[in-house]
């Protein structure tokens, strides 16, 4: 049960990291606004800048910081189970069949308390789907990964077609919504995603522990009075749940539920991704995605998604480079 | 025998879904009103659709099935790797980025000019794919290769798409090209592509007895005669060649040359030139079969012809996949 000191440690560090690109994140753009006066207006200065840094850039970094540790979480849960470091949510079709089951909503014109139960169930099948392929050579091997690449190609067809058939204004806003952007998305998508957090959080801690404890082998488990298989399904099922969460309200930011856990297993040294330093270099990375996507070639504003795809494809080659049997 | 009557059969299926392709749309023509726009057209609506709309996009359909079929089996005998195929390898992104760039950084503005982008990105993705693969743990298992294709795929899509979203305008032309198909193209892309699949096609052909030894291993193709290194590079040429114009023509376009050569071994052996000409027959058939439900599945939308195929491909490699039969991990 002891927490090690290097994990305290780099936890620490990455959220330092995190706290100053927060505010670099709000001090960027057009107009810049120096960090000073940035401080002062989030802590109730009335300045001329208070339109800029609360209305516009705020929502935005805040819902970066909530969807990264949301995605970093996802990820951690369910590599940890597969064991499998390329077993995430985003390469396997988890996130896909989430994105499926909410266009389908999207543009049904179902209302909008509909899609997140929606992507939550379409997560949970294509899980199910993924798990049933996987079951017969293990969930460690690649083979499983490949296989759930395939399922995310089909679902992401699926995808396409139901944009396709919707009307045309339906299909464009599950287009937009799909690619996985923060412009024009706030408060509201943050609280979805704030109340999940803390509704999850009991579980989160449950799932911390169990996950430090499930480095034993299953007799030992088993011995100790812990059921593995229904403790490792529960602990999947976290996993999606926060993945669909995400996914219906800022839609495919991919491969961050990859390369977050990834990154802070290998800066802990630890055999399992923890969660808190997951959480906190997801945020990280999300942050700093929206904020590259916004400034690159501004005016045009790059959605974080397809940062953060360029980022993880790469993490992606080289986690299977470094993978040597 | 058998091989004839699958040859026989295949070109069946091929009349068949050429028919289908020219009758079917939102505007369906009965074949013998076809018949008759092809034989003496007249300038009437039924002969303006079958000619200005139907007839270049079945021509398309016919060039980029054979060709990615083709490249296909030149991928998987190369590779020694049941998975391979243009779009698992990360070599149709490649293509695509090639032709986007062309377009926007380049500002190439014909088809002839994107065809060389295209194979040259080809060709850029491929070398990275086997020198990554071959840095990889387990760098022989064809299950490694296949992954590193598709996070290949995946990064080089990135980029691709985020290109797209920089130049609005560059997006809204290339829509549909982007998730390939067959739909809206001009009369005659087919004919300028058609040299470049055509020597891909040859080439293919050239070296199709090479990869019969080849796969039974390169001492023994040694011995045999074969010129093992030439043979590779033929090979990989044509490959590249046919994807890379394929791509250019259509956008990338998955798994026709996944599907294709398994069922095509699945009915002819593993002789490589049986195998090339039934692909060469049946590449058509399946996406100008993907093209026409495409057509009438999403009324009055039209589904891509390249979605269609993802759909019918992707539990194909599923299934090939955690088969330990088709592929020993």
């Amino acid at each position: 049960m002891r927490v090690k000191g290097r994990t305290v440690a780099v936890s620490a560090i990455i959220l330092v990291l995190l706290v100053v690109a927060f505010v670099v994140a709000l001090c960027l753009g057009k107009p810049y606004v120096a960090p000073g006066d940035v401080l002062r207006s989030l802590f109730g200065e009335v300045t001329p800048y208070d339109v800029v840094v609360q209305r516009l850039r705020l929502p935005r970094v805040v819902l970066a910081v909530v969807v990264g540790a949301c995605f970093g979480v996802a990820g951690a849960l369910i590599q940890s189970v597969a064991r499998n470091p390329l077993a995430s949510p985003d390469v396997v079709g988890i996130t896909q069949g989430a994105g499926l089951a909410a266009t389908i909503a999207l543009t049904s014109g179902a209302a909008a308390v509909v899609i997140a139960p929606a992507a939550l169930g379409g997560g949970l099948l294509a899980a199910a789907v993924v798990l049933g392929l996987g079951a017969r050579h293990g969930l460690a091997a690649q083979r499983f990964v490949l296989a759930g690449v395939a399922v995310a190609i089909a679902l992401r067809a699926l995808t396409e077609i139901v944009m396709l058939t919707a009307e045309p204004i339906d299909g464009q806003r599950a287009h937009i919504w799909l690619v996985g952007t923060l412009a024009g998305r706030g408060w509201t998508e943050t609280s979805w995603l704030a109340i999940t957090l803390l509704v999850l959080l009991p579980v989160l801690a449950w799932a911390g522990w169990a996950l430090r404890t499930s480095a034993l082998d299953d007799d030992t488990a088993k011995g100790l009075g812990v059921r593995p298989v229904a403790r490792r399904a529960g602990l999947a099922a976290v996993g999606v749940l926060l993945a669909a969460m995400v996914t219906a309200q800022v839609g495919a930011v991919d491969f961050v539920a990859l390369v977050a856990p990834q990154v802070a297993r290998r800066l802990v040294r630890a055999e399992r991704p923890p969660l808190i330093a997951a959480a906190l270099t997801g945020s990280l990375l999300v942050v700093l995605a929206d904020l590259a996507g916004r400034l690159l070639f501004a005016p045009t504003q790059l959605p974080a998604g397809v940062i953060t795809a360029a980022i993880g494809g790469p993490y992606l080659l080289f986690l299977l480079v470094r993978r040597k049997s | 025998m058998r091989r004839r009557v699958v040859v026989l059969g295949g070109v069946i299926l091929l009349v068949l879904v050429v028919v289908a392709s020219l009758a079917v749309g939102s505007n369906p023509i009965g074949p013998v009103k076809v018949w008759h726009a092809l034989v003496s057209p007249d300038g009437g609506e039924t002969s303006t659709i079958v000619w200005d709309l139907r007839v270049p996009r079945t021509l398309l359909g016919l060039t980029v099935g054979a060709a990615l079929a083709a490249a296909g089996v030149l991928l998987q005998a190369l590779t020694r790797n049941p998975l391979a195929e243009p779009r698992i390898l990360g070599i149709s992104a490649g293509a695509s980025l090639g032709v986007v760039a062309a377009i926007t950084l380049f500002g190439v503005g014909s088809l002839t000019g994107y065809v060389w982008f295209g194979i040259a990105g080809a060709f850029g993705a491929g070398l990275l794919v086997t020198g990554i693969a071959a840095r990889a743990g387990q760098g022989n298992s064809p299950v490694t290769l296949a992954l590193v294709g598709a996070a290949l795929d995946a990064s080089l899509g990135a980029i691709t798409a985020g290109i797209l979203s920089v130049n609005a305008r560059t997006f809204e032309e290339f829509r549909y090209w982007v998730v390939g198909g067959l739909s809206g193209r001009d009369a005659d892309i087919a004919a300028q592509v058609a040299p470049f699949l055509l020597a891909g096609l040859l080439l293919a052909a050239v070296v199709a007895r090479g990869l019969d030894a080849l796969s039974l291993g390169d001492d023994v193709a040694r011995g045999l005669g074969t010129r093992v290194g030439l043979v590779r590079v033929g090979a990989g040429l044509a490959a590249v060649v046919l994807t890379g114009a394929g791509v250019a023509a259509a956008g990338p376009i998955a798994f026709v040359g996944l599907a294709v050569p398994h069922l095509a071994r699945a009915l002819v052996g593993v002789d490589q030139r049986w195998v090339l000409a039934v692909s060469v027959l049946l590449g058509p058939v399946l996406l100008l079969a993907a093209d026409v439900i495409g057509r009438v599945v999403a009324p009055p939308g039209e589904v891509s012809a390249g979605i269609i195929t993802a759909l019918v491909g992707a539990p194909l490699l599923a299934l090939l996949v955690t088969r330990a039969k088709v592929v020993a991990a």
